[in-house]
């Protein structure tokens, strides 16, 4: 790009006004004129500005010659009118002069829009208190809307029960595979380390009173009544609660949901349902995967670090390990699955028409689901709790 | 460089996807401040050769210059300062959808420039103003705006380097007739007012009847063409080709005007 270096000829000035690369103030007889030159366009536009900016005007500038303007562009001009604003408003183009035309329109075209501005007024930021008001509605409507859900939910799963012709066995089959099947490796890895690491830190204070082999007790209990049950859910939270978002809200960004509404067909039959029973009948299971993965994690460190070998385990674990804890281990994971797998598909039935939306449902879907995993499981404990099991 | 080579030369172009050739050969040069649209039956690769001129997709052979930069033989920073060059208006218009509009009109300014943040909200207004958006709607999330008001912000995004040369991929398509002849409009005094150069991809009769100076007409690979370009003038010069596809393409709008 041709860039004239130098500053141009000073013809006469006044004292005290300054000329530079881009432009030179010729003070005449009873009027000032601003001599542009060189090309103003964007890529010098901070120093373009900076130098507008050192410029003591007398406020009498009454001529922009353009005769020596190289080029300028849109946003030079913008900058060039912003700090002449007695210029902007001026009517008459008969302050400036010299401009070729291309130019000339430029400017032109920069005035009309100064000229036309209004300042938007900035939208108005609620009140804390207001927000806090804003934030508990919508959470309570939040709250309503999955209530809601779950009843249309339960409402196809009627229907299905009476028609059995309508459920969708080929996505449930699909769902199957993707939430349970797919997840074992992942639910037996974490398990299996989590039962190690309870072992190993009861083990740490049973070892001091001698009482190695009650480590078996707790980690019996605890891994298959509270742990398994959790790090799974949580897990599945994270993987097919996300999932059901994103795929479903995906599906209505793509107009596929509406698309299966106008084929005289049910989103909730055709997506939800089969979902919401897959992950229903698949977080049992890995649950179950999951406490004899825990298990067989203390297990293995039982030996080197307790000196209680596979037999003794095994023989304490039959008598310490009342099998109700299990089954109530693995009685909260089909009300865990219903909870993740209602909110993950409203979450995506709902989301908005935009991508943005999209992300901020599916982590949403995430949070929410362990939130209400860990509140569920804390009400479960109150409840056996009341009913001694 | 001279002010006058043209902005956009391509030279012998070939492009192969597997055994597949779309382009076999393509030559063409864009002048300075001129409208040049570019036609073609689907599969003639108009949108791959877009994607080939703008540095996006290699092609097999030959040669891209854009704005005397060698598009595909020049290196990465050299690239990068061309690309500041030119804008680039994307079919559904790209916008993030993270951030309002004014926040993407100045996502370039903010990225490439020094200036104040006055300054940059000030060219922003500007950027809006001379897409035709109201002011308000720059405070706009993209997914509220209409579609032809989506196009619109995103050309106040693609200008707002103030470009020497903008690409617009089907910029029309989606639109209504009212909306579209609006923003055949709006893109006409973007060359006249601002002197850039645009070169546009579209199926649009309208727009060619209206607004553009050349049409370049790509050929199919299959077809009479042969992947090279099958007709370059005015309007009146290439309806006056004798080829099929050009035939069949301007007959079926005249059909729709008579009625018959």
């Amino acid at each position: 790009m041709s860039d004239p270096e130098g500053a141009p000829a000073r013809i006469r000035g006044g004292p005290g006004l300054s000329d530079t690369r881009w432009f030179a103030v010729v003070a005449e007889a009873e009027r000032t004129t601003l001599r542009l030159t060189g090309a103003w366009r964007l890529p010098h536009l901070a120093e373009i500005e900076a130098a507008l900016a050192g410029l003591a005007l007398p406020a009498a500038v009454a001529v922009i010659d353009g005769s020596a303007l190289g080029s300028i562009d849109s946003a030079a001009a913008l900058v060039l009118l912003r700090a002449l604003p007695a210029l902007r408003a001026a009517q008459d183009a008969s302050c400036w002069v010299g401009f070729s035309a291309a130019n000339g329109r430029i400017v032109e075209q920069v005035r009309k829009h100064l000229a036309a501005s209004v300042a938007v007024p900035e939208p108005r930021q609620p009140r804390p208190l207001a927000r806090l008001g804003r934030q508990v509605s919508a959470l309570g409507g939040l709250l309503g809307g999955h209530v809601n859900f779950l009843g249309a939910t339960l409402v196809a799963f009627g229907q299905a029960l009476l028609q059995p012709r309508r459920l969708r066995l080929r996505e449930l089959t699909v769902q199957l595979e993707q939430a349970g099947l797919m997840a074992i490796p992942v639910v037996a890895l974490v398990t299996l380390l989590i039962g190690v690491v309870i072992t190993y830190l009861l083990g740490l204070q049973a070892e001091k009173y001698g009482a190695n082999i009650f480590v078996v007790d707790g980690v019996g209990i605890g891994a298959t009544r509270e742990f398994a049950p959790i790090i799974v859910a949580v897990i599945v939270a994270g993987r097919s609660g996300a999932a059901f978002t994103a795929q479903l809200g995906s599906m209505r960004l793509t107009e596929e949901t509406d698309a299966i509404r106008t084929l005289g067909l049910s989103p909730m039959q055709v997506l939800v349902l089969p979902r919401v029973l897959a992950l229903m009948v698949v977080l049992p299971l890995l649950v179950f995967v999951g406490d004899v993965m825990s298990l067989t994690g203390a297990m293995a460190i039982a030996g080197p670090m307790l000196d209680v070998t596979p037999v003794a385990f095994l023989a304490r674990l039959r008598e310490a390990l009342d099998t109700r804890h299990v089954f109530v281990g693995l009685a909260k994971a089909p009300v865990f699955a219903l909870v993740i797998a209602v909110i993950g598909c409203r979450m995506g039935m709902t989301v908005g028409r935009d991508t943005r939306a999209l992300g901020a449902a599916t982590t949403s879907t995430v949070v929410q689901s362990i939130v209400a995993v860990i509140l569920l499981d804390a009400v479960f404990a109150v409840l056996m709790q009341a009913l001694d099991l | 460089m001279s002010a006058d080579a043209p902005a956009i030369e391509v030279d012998a172009i070939v492009t192969r996807f597997g055994a597949q050739t779309v382009h076999n050969g393509v030559s063409f040069a864009v002048a300075r401040g001129t409208l040049v649209a570019l036609i073609g039956g689907s599969g003639t690769g108009k949108s791959v050769l877009l994607r080939e001129i703008i540095g996006l997709q290699r092609p097999s052979a030959g040669r891209v210059h854009l704005l005397g930069t060698d598009m595909w033989s020049v290196a990465p920073d050299a690239l990068d300062a061309v690309r500041r060059r030119f804008g680039m208006l994307f079919q559904d218009g790209a916008l993030f959808s993270s951030l309002t509009v004014a926040q993407n009109v100045a996502v370039p300014l903010r990225e490439h420039t020094h200036l104040t943040g006055a300054t940059i909200d000030a060219l922003v207004a500007l950027r809006l103003w001379q897409a035709g958006l109201p002011a308000d709607a720059g405070a706009k999330m993209p997914s509220e705006l209409s579609g032809g008001m989506r196009k619109r912000a995103a050309i106040a995004r693609a200008i707002a380097l103030e470009p020497e040369v903008l690409f617009l991929d089907e910029p029309t398509s989606g639109l209504d007739p009212i909306t579209a002849r609006g923003f055949d409009r709006l893109v006409r005094s973007l060359v006249d007012d601002l002197g850039l150069t645009v070169f546009l991809v579209t199926h649009d009769l309208d727009t060619l009847r209206g607004v553009v100076d050349r049409v370049i007409v790509l050929g199919s690979a299959q077809g009479q063409g042969q992947g090279r370009v099958l007709a370059d003038g005015t309007l009146q010069e290439v309806m006056a080709v004798d080829d099929a596809w050009i035939r069949e393409y301007f007959s079926v709008r005249r059909i729709a005007r008579d009625g018959s």
